[in-house]
């Protein structure tokens, strides 16, 4: 394997991810008890699924600002809705993601389509949201189920129903990229003229790109609505920033056509764990930014280094 | 026989430029058939509206005499219309298989198909096309420029049912067997192709007839059996503009030489040699693509050469930067042709467009006094002839030409000798051009030397006191002013061998 495909497939990250949590596990030997490791995960899901989400847009050379506003709106209207036992779950679970699909596709009609800036669209849509969820919630609180406060962010058959999912979510990934769609996308990051000349049809792609982005942010507010057994009409705000971070250290190029989701998911976790691992040692939560902030940059530079042999050796 | 496809009337308008304006032509079933014509004639455009790119405003297209109107590359596609772009259309970072079959490279209807099939059904398609040193695994970007625009070919080959196109498919091929061998194979199954070369000699192996295209409109079809090369040159640059109309100008290569370069070498460039004469207006005439803009962003200091070197008033400098070309003396200023995204200052006014270089050099820390600002500015506009009016105005709000002419402006405030200018007037009116030629005449009688490219050969055969021709790297050619005709020129540019033949005919 070259360095090259080593640096594409999201492995640099997973060993930075590994590397990170046996230092991790070595100060606080708690951290490997299944309790923990079913919290960490459940921590980290929310921000893994919108990256994974954010991903698809990036890869196309786009860029989705909406992220915060539709969390913020998802997770609210999950807090007003009170169903109640699995069938209520998967209701609430089935309007989220309608409402994150329906998100993405008015991103992706302006951007697409009507080709209106990336940034100026979907940063007009996250304000829309936000507004939006203020209306339908007030303030932090409303009702989430007992059965997604305790079911979904617990196990099954010893499995963390959270790994389970972002599971899925790598699986899906996995065979999407192999898809005509996904092979699609891709080619447009690279090089959108010379995709359109090759017979992809661009602004289709594009939509479809946001569509996937608003249905992660959606899945996303859901789980940490189950996570924190509450919404809140800002709950997204935090996401905006963590989620571009997270899909940079996966390794995913902001330029688009490099990475993936899963390089993605694995950024997001690391970017939690790394929080975990500093708070665990007693560094106080001021510095947790700068830590992460740095991390980012050395991973950002590792790959471009990468990217820079290769080049030369090309042109050689 | 009925013609496989006709094309009638057909025009396209850019905004205000209009870039076919009534082009006719039509091809039998299993011809080859060449469209030629100088720089901007519309062949591309032609292309692009034939292959679903862009669609046309006014005119017709009938396939089979069936009127068709494709409007993206899958529906030219579905109709048997397949084009080898001469911009490579490929994506670097995915397998030459994915690329032959993009955008369905997975047949699987519910499950992606496997690699080891798709690679499978692409190396059919290789086979098929006689490729037999590409894998179908490789990563096109570690092809050379040949076998990816060998890759671009076989894409266009085995989705042409009907109509194949082909821009400039020889410009990167070291050798034209194989595709000829594939052209033929398909013409003799009544495809027709659209041949699109600047190499009349291939034209003249694979080709039958000839449409000749001159400011977007046809000027003629003609068999090529029955036409020398002289006559479709003056084809394309109409008979009106041949004969000289320019002032007599005297002998400047025995002044002071203020830039030579000696065997300069770049990415495109194989050694240049060159002289620029005070007083002189050295033109240059080439082809696209042939190396002249490497040339020219060299002089401006904004590529670096690989080899050889650059002597400016007769010192060895090296230009790192537009800034450093300034400085070095006697100061060489360049006006790039990419006027929006290189040169203007759009929400700026023309005052301070002009005038900026003045302030750039004098100090970083000096407030700009806006009447000595206008004033500066003033007497640089007066000479390129630009209206002080316009000096209020932002740049972004003035029309191309004057546009133009605030670049212009900006190069003569910077006090530098030696003009450096790459199609100074690409897409501006009349009137600008003729005040843009009388700047240029004005600034050499002052001692100042000016190196300019242009596309239109009319205008350096009026302009230049000395013509470069570049083909390929090289210069191929120097026309002294009472040599120089659009005819020369074109055929210089057109391979040395074209050059060789005109100058044995004049010895003769």
């Amino acid at each position: 394997m070259t360095i090259k495909k080593m640096a594409d497939s999201g492995l640099m990250i997973m060993v930075i991810y590994l590397i990170i949590f046996a230092i991790y596990a070595a100060v606080q030997p708690s951290a490997l008890s299944a309790y923990s490791i079913q919290g960490l995960f459940n921590n980290s899901l929310p921000l893994m699924l919108a990256a994974a989400g954010a991903t698809f847009v990036i890869l196309q050379g786009g860029f989705d600002l909406s992220v915060a506003g539709t969390i913020s709106l998802v997770n609210s209207i999950v807090a007003v809705l009170q169903f109640d036992g699995a069938i209520g779950a998967v209701g609430i679970l089935g309007i989220a993601l309608t409402v994150g699909i329906l998100v993405g596709a008015i991103n992706g009609f302006v951007v697409a389509y009507l080709k209106i800036q990336a940034i100026a669209a979907t940063l007009a849509t996250m304000i829309i949201c936000q507004g939006i969820a203020l209306l339908i919630l007030r303030a932090p609180g409303g009702y989430v189920s007992d059965f997604m406060a305790y079911e979904l962010t617990g196990s099954v058959l010893e499995v963390p129903v959270s790994i389970i999912v972002a599971f899925l979510v790598a699986m899906l990934w996995f065979v999407f990229r192999r898809t005509n769609a996904g092979r699609n996308l891709l080619a447009i990051g690279q090089d959108a003229k010379a995709s359109e000349l090759s017979g992809i049809d661009v602004a289709r792609t594009k939509f479809f790109s946001f569509i996937w982005a608003g249905a992660f942010y959606a899945l996303a507010a859901y789980f940490l609505a189950a996570q924190t057994s509450t919404g809140s009409p800002s709950a997204g705000e935090p996401f905006l920033l963590l989620t571009f971070a997270a899909v940079a250290l996966g390794g995913t190029a902001f330029g688009g056509g490099r990475g993936g989701v899963t390089a993605s998911l694995l950024g997001a976790a690391t970017l939690v764990l790394m929080q975990k691992f500093l708070f665990s040692i007693g560094v106080s939560s001021f510095y947790t930014g700068m830590v992460q902030g740095l991390i980012m940059i050395l991973a950002v530079l590792f790959s471009g280094a990468v990217q820079f042999v290769v080049d030369k050796r090309n042109i050689t | 026989m009925t013609e496989r496809i006709n094309i009638s009337n057909l025009s396209k308008r850019y905004g205000a430029t209009v870039a076919l304006s009534g082009v006719d032509m039509g091809i039998w079933p299993g011809e080859v058939h060449a469209v030629l014509g100088e720089n901007g004639a519309g062949k591309s455009t032609l292309v692009k509206i034939l292959s679903g790119v862009v669609s046309s405003n006014a005119g017709s297209i009938s396939l089979d005499e069936e009127i068709i109107r494709p409007s993206s590359i899958i529906e030219a596609r579905r109709w048997g219309i397949a084009t080898a772009f001469q911009e490579l259309s490929l994506i670097p970072n995915m397998t030459v298989a994915e690329n032959l079959l993009l955008p369905r490279a997975s047949s699987g209807r519910f499950w992606p198909e496997s690699k080891a099939s798709i690679f499978e059904r692409a190396n059919e398609v290789l086979i098929e096309w006689e490729i037999d040193d590409i894998s179908s695994q490789s990563i096109v970007a570690d092809l050379t420029l040949a076998q990816r625009q060998r890759i671009e070919l076989v894409r266009a080959l085995s989705h042409a049912h009907c109509l194949l196109i082909l821009d400039e498919p020889t410009a990167a091929l070291p050798d034209t067997s194989w595709l000829f061998r594939q052209i033929r194979h398909v013409t003799s199954q009544g495809v027709s192709v659209l041949y699109i070369s600047h190499r009349l000699n291939e034209v003249r192996e694979i080709c039958q007839r000839a449409t000749i295209l001159r400011n977007g409109a046809t000027m003629g079809t003609v068999d090529l059996e029955g036409v020398d090369d002289e006559d479709i040159f003056s084809m394309m640059v109409g008979h009106e503009s041949s004969h000289k109309n320019k002032a007599s100008q005297e002998n400047a290569t025995n002044k002071e030489v203020l830039l030579e370069t000696d065997q300069l070498a770049s990415k495109m460039l194989k050694g240049i040699n060159l002289k620029l004469h005070a007083g002189e207006i050295l033109g240059v005439a080439g082809l696209e693509g042939q190396g002249q803009q490497e040339l020219f962003r060299i002089f401006g200091g904004l590529h670096k050469p690989k080899s050889g070197e650059i002597k400016v008033g007769n010192k060895v400098t090296s230009l790192n930067s537009p800034r450093q070309a300034l400085r070095v003396n006697p100061g060489i200023a360049f006006v790039p042709e990419e006027r929006k995204t290189e040169g203007i200052f759009p929400s700026l006014s023309a005052a301070a467009n002009i005038s900026i270089p003045n302030f750039a050099t004098t100090g970083w820390a000096k407030i700009v006094n806006g009447r000595l600002e206008r004033h500066l500015a003033a007497e640089a506009a007066s000479q390129v002839g630009l209206s002080t009016r316009y000096l209020d105005f932002e740049v972004g709000n003035l029309s191309g030409g004057n546009q133009q002419k605030v670049l212009l402006a900006r190069a003569l405030m910077t006090g530098a000798k030696i003009l450096v200018l790459f199609d100074p007037t690409r897409g501006v009116d009349v009137g600008t051009k003729q005040s843009i030629y009388a700047m240029m005449r004005h600034f050499v009688d002052q001692g100042g030397a000016i190196i300019f490219y242009s596309s239109e050969l009319s205008e350096l055969v009026q302009l230049s006191s000395r013509c470069l021709v570049v083909y390929d790297g090289l210069i191929t050619d120097d026309v002294a002013a009472n040599e120089i005709s659009e005819e020369r020129l074109l055929a210089s540019a057109h391979g040395p061998v074209n050059a060789r033949k005109e100058s044995i005919q004049e010895a003769v």
